[in-house]
């Protein structure tokens, strides 16, 4: 998930909710008996939402059916983008390694998420590991997740998954830096008595 | 603990004591226990900021709303354009606006409606979500994690069922401060307290959390049997 696709969602969802929030509001508190000030879309409780006339004050001008037109054509491709950025699940196809000669080698991502979930699976209580490689190939991070079993400190757990698999992921791949994001999650299971 | 604040309780100056040992330097043993969190290693830097949501869900599915309402309108009004006749749903529809008053009660429902819904996008747009996720200490600069509480009130739970004396465990995790509940069903009551007191203060240490909830331990006695 890219930073930024995090940004316009967020500036997006509160856009739509603040539309919503003061057209709904206003025609319940107008519709409620509220006064309304005089440069507002609605006079009072006996007002209709949208009358003939507002509706058709534009429609004989050149200009009112392209502009509707065109802002609907701009909204759709928007939403479009919008939906597609949010439903794409981002993945990392390789990382460019830095072979120290000059020249660079590309290694596939999903080997390198295999590798690092293996060697996350084989750490002390950790039951399975998910690993996602994301960001751009020369500044890869990643994504992990952790399922683990509760008898291992998620602390122990956390500084074994930094200094062994994802140490060893990044020295092996030659980077500089390979920022991870863990989520620690539990397996479910009955409490064990102690006899 | 109670003999770490005890002694601090003794060396120190009353003027000091007050400003630095808090709410409440008395021992507690004895009571249900709040406890302070326990001190974790500080200097590891700040403390850890929440986790944000991406919002992914609601923003898919505003937007999927958008380019239906969008494209239908786009689709009626091309084909109006191109000398088609137009849907009679938009004629109903602007019936409707132009009929009803705002008093009208589906208006209102309506209105209703859409301002509730404004207000949760609004919401979801400016609350950070992820509230599960509890942040964990930063030990490398590059790794960021996150402890999901159901996990931290597993371990919790485990480690209180290892004290002896300890029958059953209920432990809520909320995001800052865990309350455990046990009941016991023999030793001595402040023997078990004492026991879960210091067990669960290394455990939460365990976590490896940024913000260490506060502990409150209850123990109870089992029903009394014959």
């Amino acid at each position: 998930m890219r930073a930024v696709l995090k940004i316009v969602n967020r500036v997006l969802i509160g856009f739509v909710g603040l539309v919503l929030l003061v057209l709904g509001g206003s025609v319940l508190a107008v519709g409620l008996g509220a006064p309304a000030p005089s440069w507002w879309i609605h006079d009072d409780r006996h007002d209709v939402l949208l009358s003939d006339a507002e509706r058709t004050r534009w429609r004989d001008d050149t200009w009112w059916w392209p502009t509707v037109i065109a802002v609907l054509v701009v909204l759709v491709v928007l939403a479009l983008w919008w939906l597609t950025a949010n439903l794409r699940r981002r993945r990392l196809a390789e990382v460019l390694v830095d072979t120290g000669d000059g020249e660079g080698a590309l290694l596939r991502g999903r080997a390198l998420e295999s590798v690092l979930a293996s060697e996350a699976a084989g750490l002390e209580g950790v039951q399975r590991a998910q690993v996602n490689l994301t960001g751009r190939r020369s500044t890869p991070k990643t994504r992990v997740r952790l399922l683990l079993a509760p008898h291992v400190n998620p602390g122990t757990a956390l500084n074994d998954l930094t200094d062994r698999a994802v140490a060893h992921a990044r020295t092996s791949a030659g980077l500089a830096s390979l920022p991870a994001e863990v989520r620690l999650k539990g397996a479910k299971h009955g409490a064990e008595r102690v006899s | 603990m109670s003999e770490s604040q005890g002694s601090e309780g003794t060396t120190q100056p009353l003027p000091v004591l007050e400003k630095d040992a808090g709410p409440e330097p008395l021992d507690q043993s004895a009571s249900a226990a709040d406890y302070e969190p326990p001190s974790v290693l500080e200097g590891d830097g700040g403390r850890e900021r929440r986790f944000w949501s991406a919002r992914r869900i609601p923003a898919a599915i505003t937007a999927l709303v958008l380019l239906f309402l969008a494209g239908v309108f786009l689709y009626d009004i091309a084909s109006v354009r191109a000398e088609r006749p137009p849907m009679a749903w938009r004629r109903e529809l602007a019936h409707q606006l132009a009929e009803r008053p705002l008093d009208d009660i589906w208006v209102l429902v309506g209105a209703g409606v859409a301002a509730a819904l404004g207000l949760w996008l609004l919401l979801l747009a400016t609350t950070p979500g992820l509230r599960r996720v509890l942040p964990m200490r930063r030990t490398h600069t590059d790794v960021r994690a996150g402890l999901h509480r159901d996990l931290a009130a597993l371990v919790l739970r485990d480690r209180a069922m290892e004290i002896s004396g300890v029958q059953s465990v209920r432990v809520r995790m909320r995001r800052a401060k865990a309350s455990v509940r046990a009941v016991s069903h023999f030793r001595d009551l402040d023997d078990v307290r004492a026991d879960l007191d210091a067990t669960l203060a290394e455990a939460i240490r365990g976590l490896g959390l940024s913000r260490p909830p506060s502990l409150s331990v209850h123990v109870r006695r089992l029903g009394r049997k014959g």
